[in-house]
């Protein structure tokens, strides 16, 4: 067993006790940044970055990494506790995690995240150990139309996480892709519906939409119900899951971890992808799929599985190919650049002690994520006893700083106000948020991808058709709407019949 | 049932003019191309289009099936928030954390009827420590805490 040997050798670096410290040290900041709504990975590992120069290649990168997956794992805290995604893998979390802490669950979901995270991410640890050059080679084989294809899909299976009309969630989709082309086009460099505002060449950031929408739309919702039937939080009524709850969990936490695996590797929206799919996959498979929007626990399990997964495992292409899979993954060929290491296939060979030390210290600083977090669920549930008068200006003031901190612009601010409205707007015509945002984060990848591949095939769309794995996809999108459509179809029938 | 408040009625109508306002306007910039070679104005006419099919086919249901209505807004939140975070963002950068702080909490704090003058005081001092602690102290993020 050649990668036991391997791992051993891994765990042997990553639990040096420099190395521990410096993932420690990356496990608390990215925490307190993803519990923070608008403060993000990228922008803390931005400003850290000529802080590593000064450390061992190891260290910094055990550092970065621990930044990385410790964001994701706060984000959802603040996801579950007051319904505000900050970070853009945990819109899912947010939508059945914070209905569970409505019902007093706050504490069982947190623990439930944590847990199905770490399980999630021993998993992860060991895939890769085993299989990252097999799974790097797979992620190759991704062509523009493969992969346009699958966003598709996964846009399309994004009309599951709507608990009301399927029509809305549609076009909330669109909105999303709609607001997602703002901002200079990569192949043209024509900037599009910036209307002359500079600030717009870049887009709209995803944490201006989402706090606007979650944080400053929400509250004006929840302050005209009026004090009586505000969805306040209930007090904690359970810390800690069950036996019951344990085996609840397990099976969606496994497919979650596969689905997070499988979807990390490739380049893009690897976790949000992931953990959208993995609801979709456990409300599809669910004996009870009404219960998904009113708390259920699988909806927490199955995508904090995934997206930590597909956090770990879109270390693979960065490791093996060089290849950086999403922002956070260049920022850290960008920390492996300063010190002379260019990664790519030779780095596992060079440079082992960094390879396999990495890959050993997410496990480790997974298990700090749990062993930190555990003994913080009591305290998280307890902030929810906060008066809602005293809790939403805090949490106003929070987003607003958050939003400012992203790019030091008090635009931004502006704009996240105008989501706020909008945000109402949509709450009150009962459209629903996370839809939107989906759309938003994969609309440019099926843009850019759809565009790669009919330039490639000189305009004929046949190619995405005759490529297999394009091919597949496309087959699963069009089953998946005959699944979504047959419902609709039949209540249409049986209302058009009793109506003659 | 009145089909004039109805959800479905008024988002059909949203969509209809966010489509339209989008196909319109990237029509007149953004040269659409060809398949082969795509414009900037390919992908987003085909998604305003989409985007108004969708928005047709709500109106039909709103027609023929109108849901339940939306009901009466309250304005007092709605403009009282906005104003709060608003108004931050605007004094942000002039005006500084404390000040743009307080103007958010007061302002948000009205747009509750719950309004009480001496617990909004002390609940903007309490914020302006905390987060003038965490963001500008610990996290030493370039925020300015007081007017230029």
């Amino acid at each position: 067993m050649l990668f036991l040997d391997d791992l051993a050798f891994g765990f042997s670096i990553a639990l040096q006790p420099m190395n521990l410290l410096y993932g420690f040290i990356g496990v608390v900041l990215g925490t307190v940044i993803g519990v923070l709504p608008g403060l993000g990975p990228v922008a803390t590992i931005s400003i850290l970055l000529p802080i590593t120069f000064t450390l061992e290649p190891q260290q910094a990168m055990i550092m970065l990494a621990g930044i990385y997956y410790g964001a994701q794992y706060g984000g959802s805290t603040t996801a579950i506790l007051v319904n505000l995604p900050g970070e853009s893998s945990s819109v899912v979390t947010a939508i059945d995690g914070y209905q569970m802490a409505r019902k007093g669950e706050a504490g069982l979901a947190l623990a439930t995240a944590a847990l199905a995270s770490f399980f999630a991410g021993t998993v992860a640890t060991l895939i890769i150990a085993l299989a990252a050059p097999a799974l790097a080679e797979v992620a190759l084989k991704f062509g523009p139309a493969d992969y346009c294809s699958l966003m598709v899909f996964g846009l399309v299976s994004a009309v599951i996480l709507a608990h009301g009309s399927v029509v809305k969630a549609i076009g909330m989709i669109l909105i999303g892709m709609l607001l997602g082309t703002i901002g200079i086009d990569v192949n043209t460099s024509v900037p599009r519906f910036t209307f002359g505002i500079p600030q717009f060449g870049d887009g709209i950031d995803f944490a201006v939409i989402a706090m606007g929408i979650f944080g400053i739309g929400e509250t004006i919702a929840n302050l005209e119900r009026g004090e009586e039937q505000r969805s306040l939080v209930r007090a904690a009524l359970k810390l800690w899951p069950s036996w019951r709850d344990l085996r609840t969990i397990f099976w969606p936490a496994l497919r979650g971890t596969i689905l997070g695996s499988a979807l990390g590797v490739l380049p893009g929206g690897g976790p949000v992808l992931a953990s959208f799919s993995a609801y979709s996959v456990e409300k599809k498979l669910s004996k009870h799929p009404k219960r998904f929007g009113h708390g259920a626990i699988e909806g927490v399990a199955g995508p904090e599985a995934a997206n930590n997964a597909a956090a770990q495992t879109s270390f693979i292409p960065l490791l093996t190919l060089g290849l950086p899979s999403n922002a956070v993954m260049a920022l850290m060929i960008g920390a492996l650049m300063m010190h002379g290491l260019h990664p790519g296939p030779q780095l596992m060979r060079d440079k082992p002690e960094l390879f396999w030390g990495l890959i050993a210290s997410m496990w480790v600083g997974n298990m700090m994520l749990v062993v930190l977090n555990l003994p913080l669920v009591g305290i998280w549930a307890k902030l929810l006893t906060v008066p809602y008068r005293l809790l939403y200006p805090s949490i106003l003031l929070i987003c607003c700083i958050g939003v400012y901190s992203i790019n030091n612009s008090a635009l931004d601010v502006v704009i996240a106000s105008a989501f706020g409205l909008a945000g109402y707007v949509l709450y009150r015509l009962r459209c629903e948020p996370a839809p939107l945002l989906l759309g938003f984060i994969l609309g440019p990848l099926v843009e850019e991808n759809m565009r790669r591949a009919l330039l490639i095939s000189h305009g004929d769309a046949a190619v995405f058709l005759q490529r297999p794995i394009s091919a597949t996809f496309l087959v699963l999108t069009l089953a998946l709407i005959v699944v979504l459509a047959a419902p609709a179809i039949r209540i249409a029938r049986a209302r058009a019949f009793k109506e003659s | 049932m009145n089909i004039r408040n109805s959800s479905d009625l008024l988002t059909a109508i949203l969509f209809l003019a966010v489509g339209f306002a989008a196909l319109l306007y990237g029509g007149e910039h953004y040269a659409v191309g060809t398949p082969k070679r795509m414009g900037p104005g390919f992908f987003p006419a085909l998604l305003s289009i989409g985007l108004i099919i969708v928005g047709a086919i709500l109106l039909l249901q709103a027609i023929f099936d109108p849901d339940e209505a939306v009901g009466k807004v309250d304005i007092r939140p709605v403009l009282l928030v906005l104003a709060g975070t608003f108004l931050f963002g605007l004094l942000i950068e002039p005006a500084g954390l404390l000040i743009a702080a307080t103007v958010l909490v007061f302002a948000t704090r009205l747009a509750d009827r719950t309004f009480s003058f001496v617990e909004t005081a002390i609940l903007a001092v309490a914020l302006m420590a905390v987060t003038s602690g965490l963001f500008w102290y610990a996290l030493g993020l370039p925020l300015r805490l007081l007017p230029v």
